[in-house]
């Protein structure tokens, strides 16, 4: 239900500035991810909500209400944290009652809510063990389940599946998904891997160097990158980029031309480029086919090729030195050091302006 | 490193000077401990045969005629508390050092860092001048005071790098539990320090429990003396029966051997605590 | 809601921090009071007092240096800092070849994990824990030239002419004495040694191995060099201990270094000066105290310097 609204929110330590000025508005009852590479600030902006952190500039809310100056415990917001930090001395159930033994809740209420949590949770066979006699997966559990006894208002999650083994992060990327859906609460993920963010955000909150680049729902941020960065952040394999300038403009036709010598013209109804201006296009590796006939083809020699059988990937590398990575659909029988074409489409070209924000193709 | 082909000429020399090694650091407090069951007679006539009865003669007579009983209470007294506050308030300042970022914490750490290159024995005369004016000399809460300030350094010094190898997700944790920060320090972070505090505890204990300089200069009155101090005035008193002599070295060593024996594990880990990194 | 000012807010986490502060301050205040009142305080009066006659327990006039002087430079004293100081290094140097050389050799071959590793661990520790007092005492008796069990042994295997009054002779008494703390301490060096062996990963001494090096090779090659830090440490504790040596030379020689001053050390002097004695007179805490500032400045400046030295050649083990 609740909605948590940012203004402003500045952070600095010391002379660094980590947070420029976050405007953010989550709904109630979203699933929002935090996502970027290390160091863009998404987990400060989590400990900023939580509390952990006092924001340097700015203010937060949630439902309305100011929260900013309360302590981490009064503004109704439970966290699971990276390393799960579940107390080492003590019993699933002493982790998952500590904060309403805090509370000073009594002993028939701790019971019952830890009961619950546990059986919603599959946890109610390990209550009497220590941490240390876990495996990864139950502790994460416990982790949730030391958050869901509270009935917190927002769930904030740390990056809580990167010390798990593959297989048990993709199983617990449905398991949490699921949850959100049976618990109906704000949900707030912190992540640098774009394939959870896809997977289970319904809106996706992209960061870099301490700023939000872009806020949408995952396949938005797919189709409609809003620039250069969150283009190659989003998709994998990541996108292709192609140096290049406008040469020539007729009306609203553009004539670009790129670095290896590849020329086409778009149309573009904003009007905001001229003539020499740098451009920069973007084709997903999935927008490059092989030896097909298209708006512009690209030559180069094949350096590795990987086939699994259902998908073929492509490393290419043009005559000036670009790589270029293609992903094909089924199997095709190249050989690695052999030249090939590969040519796109118009209307699947990203391009990004000097600014390296995105201008809208039309045709 | 791995144990490799065993029987060669190598292996039997390193195990000769080993076992050579081991015999000369044995056989001395075998002896005396042999020793203390032993007459003078025996002493004088056979010097190396085993007693000829482990009778207790000679420790009956530090038993009953002598101060060593009192002198025990007394160190342990000393020992006990001085460890005690030691760690409580080691502890302490080590959690605020490791634990917060604040003004000045630089400054503070080096605080404690500088007083362990400082040897308060240098200072005995301003000491003894200070204690007299606060009516501490030849009284234990003195000794206490010194032996608690003079660990201090060391103990804050051990206590950070355990402190500071705790997750801070932890902390973070118990805070998002509503936890107030004392609640954090007792309930959360000592408990998982506690093999840390025993390493301290030893390292500190050791040598107050086997100090004597500082008694030597602060205690005077008999019933004040602590065993190592105590052992001084005792090898007077009865510089000619050797029997009661290695008797009274035995009692004093037994207790710590004992321990020792027992938790050599912890003992070996806690007094080299200082010098390893 | 949201009916507070702005005001009400910032003052809400002023507030906040605040107690933060308060806290830090009620942990770190028993430890830095203590430590600066009985440590802290007495090292700064130690050079304040030195600057001062004393008579008795009663501070008289400033005298300047004249203490330092005194202490230095009046050859009827200067003498007994001159002979101990050289004692003192005799320590020292014989404590880094005896005590710490066969500790090395001890840690090196425990680091092989032989046999009887654990119990051997155990027994050369033992000693480091007890009283100084006790293995003090301990060996006087044994060193009895008449009754002791060193030269009844020495007797018993004919070496008659060996069963020399060891602690009596000038010309072997500090050896004994010295001896004696080796047996005392050499498990401590063996032990932080042989933890340092233990911390350099394995793979580099398979390694090693496969290139071909023999054991000695191995020693010194990568071993030593890999062990600088541990080195370090025992090199400066050992100048430490060296030249604030006490207990030993006190219990088995006696306040006046016996025989003929041959065991006298900086500790001791300083002693004899601070609160009197036969040789030293009545007590002066003033050249006392001017005794100690040197002695402390000597024993700060050398293993500051040493620590500089050492650390340098340390090779950081990633």
């Amino acid at each position: 239900m609740a909605q948590i609204e940012l203004r402003g929110v500045t952070k600095q330590f010391g002379d660094v500035k980590v947070i420029h000025g976050a405007d953010l508005v989550i709904e109630g009852n979203e699933f929002v991810v935090f996502v970027g590479p290390s160091g863009c600030g998404k987990s400060t902006l989590l400990r900023l909500l939580s509390g952990l952190e006092e924001q340097t500039a700015g203010e937060i809310y949630i439902d309305g209400e100011r929260i900013d100056h309360l302590p981490p415990a009064k503004r109704g917001l439970a966290m699971v944290f990276q390393s799960y930090a579940l107390y080492p001395h003590m019993t699933v159930f002493e982790n998952m009652s500590y904060a309403l033994r805090v509370a000073k809740k009594s002993k028939a209420f701790i019971a019952e809510k830890v009961g619950e949590a546990a059986e919603t949770l599959q946890l109610t066979e390990l209550l009497d063990r220590k941490p240390k006699a876990l495996s990864g997966g139950q502790r994460q559990r416990v982790a949730i389940g030391r958050a869901i006894v509270r009935d917190p208002r927002v769930f904030l999650f740390d990056e809580p599946l990167s010390n798990l083994d593959a297989k048990l992060r993709v199983q617990m990327r449905i398991e949490l998904t699921n949850l959100h859906q049976q618990l109906k609460t704000t949900m707030i993920y912190v992540t640098h891997d774009q394939v959870e963010a896809m997977t289970m955000a319904d809106k996706i909150v992209v960061m870099r160097s301490g700023n939000i680049e872009q806020v949408g729902a995952p396949l938005e941020l797919f189709k409609k990158p809003a620039n250069k960065f969150v283009a190659g952040f989003i998709g994998s394999p990541a996108m292709n980029f192609f140096d290049g300038h406008v040469t020539k403009i007729d009306n609203q036709y553009h004539q670009i031309r790129l670095a290896n010598g590849v020329e086409f013209v778009c149309k573009l109804s904003n009007q905001k480029l001229s003539v020499n201006d740098r451009v920069h296009l973007g084709l997903r590796p999935e927008s490059l086919t092989p030896n097909v006939k298209g708006d512009g083809t690209f030559k180069g020699t094949s350096s590795t090729v990987e086939r699994l059988g259902a998908q073929t990937y492509i490393y290419l590398k043009t005559e000036i030195g670009e790589d270029i990575i293609v992903h094909h659909l089924g199997d095709l029988e190249i050989k690695s050091g052999e030249s090939i074409e590969v040519s796109f489409n118009i209307a699947e070209c990203h391009l990004f302006g000097p600014d390296e924000q995105r201008i809208e193709i039309d045709g | 490193m791995s144990q490799k082909k065993s029987g060669d000429f190598g292996t039997w020399l390193m195990h000769i000077f080993l076992g050579f090694n081991a015999l000369i650091m044995l056989y001395p407090i075998i002896m005396m401990a042999l020793s203390s069951f032993k007459t003078n007679n025996e002493i004088f006539s056979a010097p190396f045969a085993l007693p000829k009865s482990f009778n207790l003669d000679n420790f009956a007579v530090i038993w009953n005629e002598t101060d060593v009983p009192r002198y025990f209470l007394n160190s342990t007294i000393v020992t006990g508390i001085s460890v005690f506050v030691l760690l409580v308030i080691g502890t302490m300042a080590a959690y605020a050092v490791s634990r917060y970022k604040f003004r000045g914490n630089i400054m503070v750490s080096l605080f404690f860092l500088s007083g362990l290159m400082l040897p308060l024995r240098l200072a005995i005369i301003p000491l003894f001048i200070q204690l007299k004016a606060l009516g501490l000399v030849d009284n234990l809460i003195g000794l206490i005071c010194i032996y608690t300030a003079m660990s201090l350094p060391a103990t804050v010094f051990i206590m950070t790098g355990f402190l500071r190898s705790l997750p801070s997700e932890l902390e973070d944790s118990a805070r998002m539990d509503g936890a107030s920060e004392l609640r954090i320090m007792v309930q959360i972070m000592v408990p998982l320090i506690t093999p840390a505090m025993v390493i301290a505890g030893i390292y500190n204990a050791v040598p107050i429990w086997n100090d004597f300089f500082f008694p030597l200069i602060f205690i005077q009155s008999p019933e004040s003396r602590t065993i190592a101090q105590g052992l001084t005035s005792f090898f007077g008193e009865y510089s000619v029966n050797y029997g009661v002599l290695y008797a009274g070295l035995t009692m004093a060593a037994l207790p710590i051997m004992v321990i020792f024996i027992i938790q050599s594990k912890r003992f070996i880990a806690g007094m080299t605590a200082g010098a390893i990194k | 809601m949201s009916t507070l000012t702005e005001e009400n807010y910032k003052s809400a986490s002023v507030r906040r921090k605040r107690l933060r502060q308060l806290w830090i301050a009620f942990l770190l205040f028993p430890a830095v009071t203590i430590l600066a009142t009985f440590v802290f305080l007495p090292m700064i009066s130690a050079i304040w007092y030195s600057v001062y006659e004393w008579d008795g327990l009663v501070r008289g006039d400033f005298v300047g240096l004249a203490n330092f002087a005194e202490v230095l430079f009046n050859p009827q004293s200067n003498k007994f800092l001159f002979n101990a100081f050289f004692n003192n290094v005799k320590v020292f140097v014989t404590l880094m070849i005896v005590q710490n050389g066969l500790a090395l050799a001890l840690a090196l071959l425990l680091a092989r994990e032989p046999k009887g590793y654990r119990f051997y661990q155990v027994v050369f520790f033992l000693p480091v824990i007890l009283s100084t007092v006790i293995i003090g005492f301990q060996w006087k008796l044994f060193l009895n030239p008449i009754f002791g069990l060193v030269n009844t042994f020495l007797r018993m295997v004919e070496l008659d002419s060996w069963a020399l009054p060891w602690l009596g002779l000038p010309e072997t008494a500090l050896g004994s004495m010295l001896i004696v703390n080796a047996w005392h301490w050499v498990g401590f060096p063996t032990l932080v040694f042989l933890a340092a062996i233990h911390r350099i990963p394995k793979d580099l001494i398979e390694a090693a191995r496969l290139d071909g090096a023999s054991e000695w090779n191995i020693a010194r090659d990568i071993i030593w060099p890999l062990m600088a830090p541990a080195v370090t440490i025992i090199v400066v504790l050992t100048f430490i201990g060296s030249f604030n040596w006490f207990e030993i030379p006190y219990i088995m020689g006696g306040l006046e270094g016996s025989p003929a001053y041959s065991t006298d050390m900086l500790g001791l002097l300083f002693y004899r000066t601070a609160f009197g004695s036969v040789s030293a007179g009545n007590s002066d805490f003033g050249t006392g105290s001017a005794l100690a500032v040197l002695i402390f400045i000597f024993i700060f400046t050398f293993s500051t310097i040493a620590t500089r030295y050492l650390t340098s050649r340390e090779v950081e083990l990633s």
